[in-house]
């Protein structure tokens, strides 16, 4: 099985950025959302540049997370979802952004999130394989 | 994104194609809120809007507590009418002092809904010399639609006989176009009572209860009996008696008021509503408001604004619009409690399933057993490698597949 990532130039240049929520939950669908009617006009500003909102009356505090230095964030899509384990893949890059906001459920986003500390290893990523040669590791 | 996380597996990341800055949001709401503002900061502020701001967030210019800013606001009409004229029609209709039942529609219509709001009639400066009662009662407690709206009336205590005279009488005896008359009666002695109102929003109540330590709706209705009682001592009005109308246990309820007001006959009883004129108005002033709220409820979702009814479970009416407004991923618009099980039965069977974090998984499982601590280990696990706390902290792991 192998994975096909297209990103092409057309893709990748847009006049908007998307904007994107990372909810505190897993919603069963993959599918588009009224996210201008539904979702934005409740966003609220609280203190510094925490944010709150609702999510089906469910209490949400958010951050805007920058995408790291020298990273770029993509969005992909697969138009046509495999039908066996073993079949191949194409993905599709739909656009790219430079931000996105966290939001956590009842809880201000902090270091202490996984999602928000995992960008840690960037930095260590970064200092232990300074040659270009980024390797996985084991 | 660059890394693999096993929690963001389980996230859904939701797009939209719009990119506008949330900050609008924040300057509509921040003009919302009760904070005294002064004459100079209102000119700003509204300067900024009109330089800035879409039609709807100029219109909010006027809203605030004070007659002050009232005058203000004719002040930057002229202006204003050079820019757009529907919103002078606008900052006629966003209303700062109720004086009569037709002004709650715009004062309710004009307010953002998914937060709470607090309206203080003007205190006549007899009941700041003179002893007063003060009753205290809500309104929308049950519906699965629209805020509950806590309400306190008071007045001298001299003048028992007005409230009577007025029609002050068990709420649930009366019509609605009773109350609303005796609404107007209650507006016009505003020099010899006053009242006001908190307007708790179904996104509040909602919230509260799915909280991840919850707060009952008895503890929300305590919360803004007490913060009314406050405000209406703060602003100087001289409370003698308090009269509370409870649907729990009175005893506790009781004992908790009189620790936080000292010094004041309090009494709370079941039904207070038919036995006291004094919660009688308060019930009048906080049932006629929300029934103006729901009915003057602004949707920013769209498209929804078919008749939803009185909000009541069993009303029909809002059973089907509950039933026909089902977004698939949001659920329903903000002017259902989403907490009720009315609304999360719908859910369940006509929206997207949706799973939280589980917060009450602290079931425990055979690990720690106590005898687990003690005795032979026998479950170790060969030469397994383990990850590092870097990785296992972050949810960290390589990306084979996804």
């Amino acid at each position: 099985m192998s994975i096909h990532l297209h990103i092409t130039k057309e893709n990748m240049q847009q006049d908007e950025e998307p904007v994107l929520h990372s909810i505190p939950c897993k919603i069963h669908a993959d599918d588009t959302a009224n996210v201008e009617t539904y979702f934005k006009p409740y966003i609220q500003n609280t203190e510094g540049d925490n944010l709150k909102s609702s999510f089906r009356g469910h209490p949400l505090e958010g951050k805007k997370i920058p995408v790291p230095k020298g990273y770029m964030g993509v969005t992909f899509f697969e138009y046509k979802k495999p039908e066996t384990d073993d079949a191949e893949r194409n993905i599709y890059a739909t656009g790219r952004f430079s931000e996105f906001t966290y939001w956590n459920y009842d809880k201000v986003p902090t270091k202490n999130d996984p999602f928000i500390s995992a960008l840690d290893w960037i930095d260590i990523a970064e200092a232990l394989h300074s040659n270009d040669d980024m390797q996985e590791e084991k | 994104m660059v890394a693999t996380n096993e929690q963001v597996d389980d996230e859904t990341v939701v797009k939209t194609e719009i990119n506008q800055s949330v900050d609008e949001n924040d300057s509509a709401n921040s003009m919302n809120e009760d904070v005294p503002i002064t004459d100079s900061e209102i000119l700003k502020k509204a300067k900024i809007e009109l330089e800035d701001e879409p039609v709807e967030k100029k219109a909010k210019i006027g809203i605030s507590d004070s007659d002050a800013i009232v005058k203000d606001e004719l002040k930057i009409k002229p202006e204003v009418k050079e820019e757009d004229d529907e919103l002078k029609v606008k900052s006629d209709k966003s209303i700062d002092v109720i004086t009569k039942k037709n002004d709650l529609t715009s004062y309710f219509a004009s307010r953002d809904h998914s937060i709470n709001h607090v309206y203080q009639s003007q205190i006549p400066q007899i009941c700041k010399d003179e002893p007063c009662q003060l009753g205290v009662d809500e309104a929308g407690r049950g519906p699965v639609l629209g805020p509950m709206v806590y309400g306190i009336a008071y007045a001298l205590l001299s003048q028992k006989k007005l409230l009577v005279d007025l029609g002050c009488a068990d709420s649930k005896s009366l019509t609605e176009e009773k109350r609303d008359i005796i609404f107007d009666k209650i507006c016009e002695n505003e020099d010899k009572m006053g009242w006001a109102v908190d307007s708790i929003s179904p996104n509040y109540i909602a919230n509260c209860m799915y909280r991840r330590s919850k707060t009952s709706l008895n503890e929300v209705s305590m919360n803004s009996a007490i913060a009314l009682i406050r405000k209406t001592l703060d602003a100087g009005v001289f409370v003698t008696e308090i009269y509370v109308d409870t649907v729990g246990k009175p005893e506790k309820y009781q004992a908790r008021l009189e620790s936080l007001f000292p010094g004041i006959k309090i009494t709370v009883a079941k039904k207070a509503d038919s036995t006291y004129p004094i919660v009688s108005a308060a019930s009048i002033c906080a049932k006629v408001s929300r029934d103006h709220a729901l009915r003057a409820w602004q949707f920013r979702e769209a498209e929804n604004e078919t008749a939803y009814g009185s909000g009541y479970p069993n009303d029909p009416v809002t059973k089907t619009w509950l039933a026909d407004n089902v977004d698939p991923i949001f659920g329903f618009p903000q002017l259902v409690r989403f907490s009720w099980s009315t609304a999360e039965k719908i859910l369940e069977s006509k929206a997207i399933n949706v799973e939280w974090e589980n917060i009450d998984d602290d079931s425990p499982g055979v690990e720690n057993k106590i005898s687990n601590f003690f005795g032979r280990s026998s479950s170790v696990k060969g030469n397994e490698r383990k990850r590092h706390n870097f990785f296992t902290h972050r949810c960290l792991s390589s990306a084979t597949s996804l």
